[in-house]
Parts: structure tokens; C-alpha cells; sequence
């Protein structure tokens, strides 16, 4: 494997993160040249000096093999997160180092969970750069890569393998360059129609545009310590849970149904299990909070049910009310959304539906082969016959990620900390989800948590948003052939 | 970028730049810090000098009034007046000068209360002077026992609630100087954190540098060395593997040429 050449695409990647601090500062020095300008300005000066280093000795590589490709993707991961913990650091405030460690792999991962308990206290340019890190994090940050590096001939694709997961690349049906650009148009579109539509409706152009990118990344930073709650208008969640659905769809379904195609939204399988789970689980919750009695109207019951559901489903984590407070059985279905979560190809974490309905799918074919021995049942999806290789890698995947999940909770339970907090927020953590139960519940944060438990969830909010195997397979490189 | 020379000039002329801009962050930081403590030692001695100004013109003061109130010394009448100037005019300049005003409110509110019973027993004096018991009085040296019921009952209260005031003034400086520790603390904070990531910096980009160089120069030179000793001990024949660019692999191109004409026969 050749280093350097690793190093030289991480080193683009880190270009990236210093334009983005710059133009932090930039809106930093646009409001006044507030606290933040200078820890911005610096962070971005040695940001672009560590990715342009690399560049004085390393050419461009016509050709990467797989286990660069791979080395790229996750070693980009890595070096962002600690990179973008740099404005954090020299600004200093709640930002100890595990925190601002935690605050950076939560943006970067598109988790969304803060350690902030006052998020408004924040300068402007560096609320901005924390939105920042989500929206960059929520296209993958070796995707912006992609578009910059012409030279890499027919290696495009090894960049994505570990971004994407397999059934995702299957779907998109397009060549590798293609797909950048699809991913691209459908994701800054949704964030200028989404910063629109937010100023409409009573946002100002910051909060609008920082609401926007984090929809979009399914994040769920907010500009305000309520979160959504705090602009208490029906007209703004709906327009959230428009971005947020819209996000947690397959981007190549999304440009396929705008421009016309056949494979489009409407024949999707998966999408429609989506949805469907989505409006069952959102009705759900809002009977249950009529029944007991927690609003006054079944509307105002089903408005907040609904954005509530549709954000931990999509992985976004945005929160309209203090869902610690709801009822049991409305709770265990947001913990159920919480792992199953959205679609592959989007920017959402979690199971992803996909995979679900391949397991429905395989546990039925099981059943039919225990009365029919002999029978040869192909399962399919989209009309698609599944190989049993994929078959085989979605039912590891839900068993290493479930296994992920209990390790999570036994870790919180060692440090004390109570079940309930500790498995969701594992979970919260591992889906890439944000806000969980307990003391991490839609309206508190993670700073009283103990570093060791901000620790244990940043590693599984890497191993989310890198498919498990993505993160794990970089401690065995020295074994690939 | 091409040339080893520019490339390794590039490299180290990096980590000098960012040794330089650690080093000037450090100064303006450190700078910060001490200009910071400066101000805080300043702000005490200058509490402190003003306080003391102020406690010597009410000592002052309270001195002519006990020989004004006590033994009808009328001499005493402008040094009385000239103290309570003196005092008001060193409170004027705390209050400007003085970054939390709000220590100075009982301070104001004392002066302001000994100013007024002060001008009032002047003003009562100037008429009492006039009669002739007192100046009969004052002639014989014999104390007025007004005068000192007066001083007892009015002006002692008022007295000491004026130096406890001026007291509670001189140690404002020590009360605020926790929340001022704190600044510091952080300002010490922010002066460490940056020439940290700096360094942390730097220390990646020589490791890339150290990395490079071995690949591009160290390695390659190793390589052709063993190979051409390899052709002049063994006649194996020169064959140097491995990413080659710039002035190593001219090099590597030459040998190769100069090989292959020593192979060729002498005419």
C-alpha cells in the first residue's frame, strides 16, 4: 500500500475543512469580528498547511487499488474529526478536549448530540462551523474528494465503497461520477429549498440556513437550546419534516423522480416500507399521547408524534418537545425508529430499512422452507433477485450492530449511569441518531455524562457512520491481501 | 511541483512558517496575559492610594471638628472645609476611574451624609459664634458641651460608617479578584491551546516530511548504491525498483547510460 498517496487525498480532504473554517470566519468577521474570528482563522491556517503538505511531494495517482480507497475513506474520517475540533479547542468555553472531541465526531458522524448547555451562547462563526462539520459529514466527506479528483480514472468507485453501503451502490444504477454529482445536486438543492421555505416561514436567513444543512445531513444541531421547540410553528416542522423524509430517502430515487425515470420513488419497495413505517409509527405515537391526555387535540397530538417519529427515523434529532416526558409505548416506538431508521443511500444511520425488509423477507422464505423442504425461494427486492452473499452480510450486519449496541450499554452501566440513559443513548449514538432517553433525552445534552461514556459513543457513532466493518477493518489492514 | 531542491526547501520553509506563527502566538497571548496581571497589580495600588487619600482628608477633617465642635476653635473652619473638598475630589476620581462602580455607592452615600451634617453644624456654628457665652467660653479654654453632644450623637455615627466605607472600598479589589483569576485562567487557556495544536501540527508535518524524504531520496539512493556495487563486485546487472522522480531519477537514467557505454567495446 502506498502512504503517500493516502496521505495525499486525506490532505485534499483537509483543504476542504480549512475552506469551510475560512468561510466560519468569514461569518465571523461579517458579525463584528466576534470571539470566534481568530480561533477560525488560525484553525484554518493549519488545517490548509497540514492538507496542502502532502500535495508538495505527491503527484496525482492514476490509479488507486481497494485498499487505499479504503484507507482514504476512513483515514479522512479520523483526521476530519480531529481537525475540526481545532476551533473548538482554542475558542475554549464548555469545550474541554473530550468535548470538543465529542462535539466534532457528533457533527462529522451527523449524530447531532451536543455537550452544550448553551447552544445560543455560541458566537455566530462558530455556530456556523459547527453546521458546517454536519452538512460536510452528512454528503461524506470523501465524497467532496471525489468531485475534486479528476485523476483517479476507474479507482473513483473504491472512495465509495465504504461510504456507501453495497445496496446502496447497486441502486444507484449510474457510473461512479455520475453518482457524485447526483448526490450533489439533491443535496445542496434540498438545503437552498429548505433554507428558503424555513425564511418564509418565519426564520431568519441564519437560523434558516443552519436548520437547512442540518435537515439535510439529518443531523440535528440546532441554533437554539429548544431546538425546533423554540420557534413553536407548525408551519416550520412541517417544512422540517418535509427536508427530513426528503433526506432520509435513496439520493438517486430523489433525482430519478425529478427528472423522470423510471426507477423513481413511486416503484421503489423500499421506499414505500419506509414511508409506510413512518405514517403507521407517527399515527402510533399520536394516538397514544391523545389517549393520555398530553395535548388537548389530536392534531397538536399527532403534530409533535409526527416530526418527533419522523426525526429519530430519519437519524436527524431535532426535537419539538420533551419526548421523556411521553408514554411508555410511545417511547419503545421511537426506540424501535431509532434503530431501524431510513434508507440506504441517504445520509441517515442506523439498521436502515433495507436491511429490515431483507430480514422480514429471509425470516418468511425460512417459514415457507420449513413446509415446503424442497422448494427454491429466491428472495427479491425491487425485483431484484438478492444474492445470498448480500443476504448473508445484512444478517452479520444487524447481529454486529445489535452486539455493538448492548457493549454500549454494558460500558454506560459500568460508569454508573442508569439503563435506560445508557442503552439509548447507545443507540442514539450508534444510528447516528442524536437524542435518546433519560439524562440525553430531545431536551437535555451530554455534558453531566462521564468522558468515558462521551468516549465509548463517539467510537460508536465512527462505527455507524462507517458501517461497522469500515472502522473495524482499518485495525486488520496489515492482514489484507 | 517538481525539483528535489524546491520540494525540500518547500517542506522545511513549512515547518519554519509554523514555528514562526507559533512563536508570535505565543508572544500575543503571553502578551494578553501580562498586560492582564499588569492591569490587575495597577488597579489594586492605585485602590489603594486613593483610599488612603481619602482616610487621611476624613482623619483630617475629623480632627478640625473635634477642636471646631469640642473647644470652638474657629481656625479649624476652612482646614474642615478644604478635607471634605479633599475627599469628595479623590472620591470623584474612584468613581471615573473605578471599572465596578458599584463598591463606591456606600462610599458616595456616606460623604454625601457627613457633607450635609458638616455644612449644617458650619452654618450653625458661624451663628452660635456670635453669642457671647461661647466666645466667653472659648476665650477661657472651658469645652462646649453642645458642640461635643453634637460630635457624639450626630457626627461619630456618620464617621465611622465613612471609614468602614472607604475600608470596604480599599478591599474591593481583593473581592473581584476571583471573577479577575478566572479571565486570566482562561486567557493563560488561551494562550496554551493554539501553540499546542501548533506544535501537535508541526509534529505531523515532520513526520510527513521525514516520511517523504525517505521514500523519494534516502530509499532510492540506498537502492542504486547496493545495486551499482552489486554490477561492479558481481556484474548483476543495474535494476533499481520502486517510484522514482526528479533529479533521482536522472540520476538513476545516467548511471544506466554510463553502464551501458562502459559495456560497449573500446574502439
Amino acid at each position: 500500500m502506498r502512504v503517500e498517496v493516502v496521505l495525499r487525498y486525506v490532505g485534499v480532504v483537509m483543504l476542504f475543512m480549512a475552506l469551510f473554517m475560512l468561510i466560519s470566519a468569514g461569518i465571523s468577521y461579517v458579525s463584528g469580528v466576534d470571539s470566534a474570528f481568530y480561533p477560525l482563522l488560525l484553525s484554518s491556517l493549519l488545517t490548509a498547511l497540514l492538507g496542502a503538505f502532502p500535495l508538495i511531494f505527491v503527484g496525482r495517482c492514476e490509479q488507486i487499488t481497494n485498499k487505499e480507497g479504503f484507507c482514504i475513506v476512513v483515514g479522512a474520517w479520523l483526521v476530519a474529526c480531529v481537525v475540526s475540533m481545532f476551533p473548538y479547542l482554542i475558542w475554549g468555553g464548555e469545550f474541554t478536549l473530550v468535548n470538543a472531541w465529542f462535539e466534532s465526531v457528533s457533527g462529522l458522524t451527523t449524530t447531532g448530540s451536543t455537550i452544550l448547555n448553551d447552544v445560543e451562547g455560541l458566537p455566530r462563526g462558530l455556530q456556523f462551523w459547527r453546521f458546517s462539520t454536519t452538512w460536510i459529514g452528512g454528503m461524506g466527506v470523501v465524497m467532496f474528494a471525489l468531485v475534486i479528483l479528476p485523476s483517479m480514472g476507474r479507482s473513483k468507485m473504491m472512495l465509495s465503497n465504504v461510504e456507501l453501503s453495497s445496496m446502496a451502490r447497486d441502486n444507484y444504477r449510474y457510473r461512479s461520477q455520475i453518482i457524485v454529482q447526483i448526490l450533489l445536486v439533491v443535496y445542496v438543492g434540498l438545503t437552498v429549498l429548505s433554507t428558503v421555505l424555513l425564511k418564509m416561514a418565519g426564520m431568519n436567513w441564519f437560523d434558516a440556513l443552519c436548520h437547512a444543512m442540518s435537515a439535510c445531513a439529518t443531523s440535528g444541531f440546532s441554533t437554539k437550546n429548544a431546538s425546533v421547540a423554540y420557534f413553536n410553528s407548525p408551519a416550520i416542522d412541517t417544512i422540517l419534516i418535509f427536508t427530513m423524509v426528503a433526506a432520509g430517502i435513496h439520493f438517486g430515487l430523489i433525482y430519478a423522480t425529478v427528472t423522470g425515470k423510471r426507477n423513481n420513488i413511486f416503484r421503489s419497495e423500499v421506499t414505500r416500507w419506509y414511508l409506510g413505517m413512518l405514517f403507521v409509527g407517527g399515527l402510533l405515537i399520536a394516538v397514544s399521547l391523545y389517549a393520555a391526555d398530553l395535548y388537548p387535540t389530536l392534531s397538536a397530538s399527532f403534530r409533535h408524534g409526527m416530526f418527533q417519529f419522523v426525526s429519530v427515523v430519519t437519524t436527524t434529532g431535532f426535537a419539538t418537545a420533551d419526548s421523556n416526558t411521553w408514554t411508555p409505548f410511545a417511547v419503545i416506538i421511537l426506540i424501535f425508529g431509532s434503530i431501524v431508521c431510513a434508507c440506504a443511500g441517504s445520509t441517515a444511520g442506523g439498521i436502515k430499512v433495507n436491511r429490515m425488509v431483507l430480514a422480514g423477507k429471509m425470516m418468511r422464505t425460512r417459514l415457507k422452507l420449513q413446509q415446503h423442504p424442497n422448494a427454491v425461494i429466491r428472495i427479491r427486492l425491487d425485483g431484484i433477485i438478492q444474492d445470498n452473499e448480500v443476504l448473508h452480510a445484512v444478517m452479520i450486519y444487524i447481529v454486529a450492530y445489535l452486539m455493538f449496541l448492548l457493549l454500549g450499554t454494558v460500558v454506560g452501566a459500568l460508569l454508573g449511569i442508569d439503563l435506560t440513559t445508557s442503552f439509548t443513548g447507545s443507540v442514539a449514538s450508534m444510528g447516528n441518531v442524536g437524542p435518546g432517553f433519560g439524562e440525553v433525552g430531545s431536551m437535555d445534552n451530554w455534558s453531566a455524562m462521564p468522558s468515558a461514556f462521551k468516549m465509548t459513543n463517539t467510537l460508536l457513532m465512527l462505527l455507524g457512520r462507517l458501517e461497522i466493518f469500515g472502522l473495524i477493518q482499518i485495525f486488520l489492514i496489515k492482514w489484507w491481501r | 511541483m517538481t525539483g528535489l531542491r524546491k520540494r525540500v526547501t518547500v517542506g522545511f520553509l513549512s515547518i519554519v512558517c509554523l514555528l514562526f506563527f507559533s512563536g508570535m502566538i505565543s508572544l500575543i497571548e503571553l502578551g494578553h496575559l501580562s498586560r492582564d496581571t499588569g492591569e490587575i497589580l495597577k488597579a489594586n495600588a492605585r485602590n489603594i492610594e486613593l483610599a488612603k487619600e481619602m482616610l487621611d482628608a476624613a482623619h483630617e477633617q475629623n480632627v478640625a471638628l473635634i477642636r471646631l465642635s469640642v473647644f470652638g476653635d474657629r481656625s479649624r473652619d476652612s482646614l474642615c472645609r478644604a478635607s471634605m473638598d479633599r475627599l469628595e475630589n479623590t472620591l470623584l476620581v474612584a468613581q471615573n476611574e473605578a471599572l465596578d462602580k458599584s463598591f463606591l455607592d456606600s462610599l458616595a452615600f456616606a460623604t454625601t451624609e457627613l457633607r450635609i451634617v458638616t455644612d449644617n453644624y458650619l452654618a450653625f456654628g458661624d451663628l452660635r459664634s456670635r453669642s457671647d457665652s461661647l466666645a466667653a467660653d472659648s476665650l477661657a479654654g472651658r469645652p462646649d458641651s453642645l458642640g461635643i453632644r453634637w460630635y457624639n450623637e450626630e457626627y461619630d455615627a456618620l464617621y465611622g460608617r465613612l471609614t468602614a466605607a472607604i475600608k470596604n472600598y480599599m478591599t474591593s479589589t481583593q473581592s473581584s479578584l476571583a471573577p479577575r483569576a478566572e479571565q486570566m485562567k482562561k486567557n493563560a487557556y488561551r494562550a496554551v491551546t493554539p501553540v499546542l495544536i501548533s506544535v501537535a501540527v508541526m509534529i505531523a508535518i515532520v513526520l510527513m516530511l521525514l516520511y517523504f524524504l525517505s521514500i523519494y531520496c534516502v530509499s532510492p539512493i540506498e537502492r542504486m548504491n547496493k545495486s551499482l556495487g552489486d554490477w561492479l563486485a558481481f556484474r548483476i546487472p543495474f535494476n533499481v525498483k520502486g517510484d522514482l522522480k526528479d533529479e533521482v531519477l536522472e540520476l538513476k537514467e545516467r548511471i544506466e547510460t554510463l553502464i551501458n557505454q562502459s559495456k560497449q567495446p573500446k574502439a
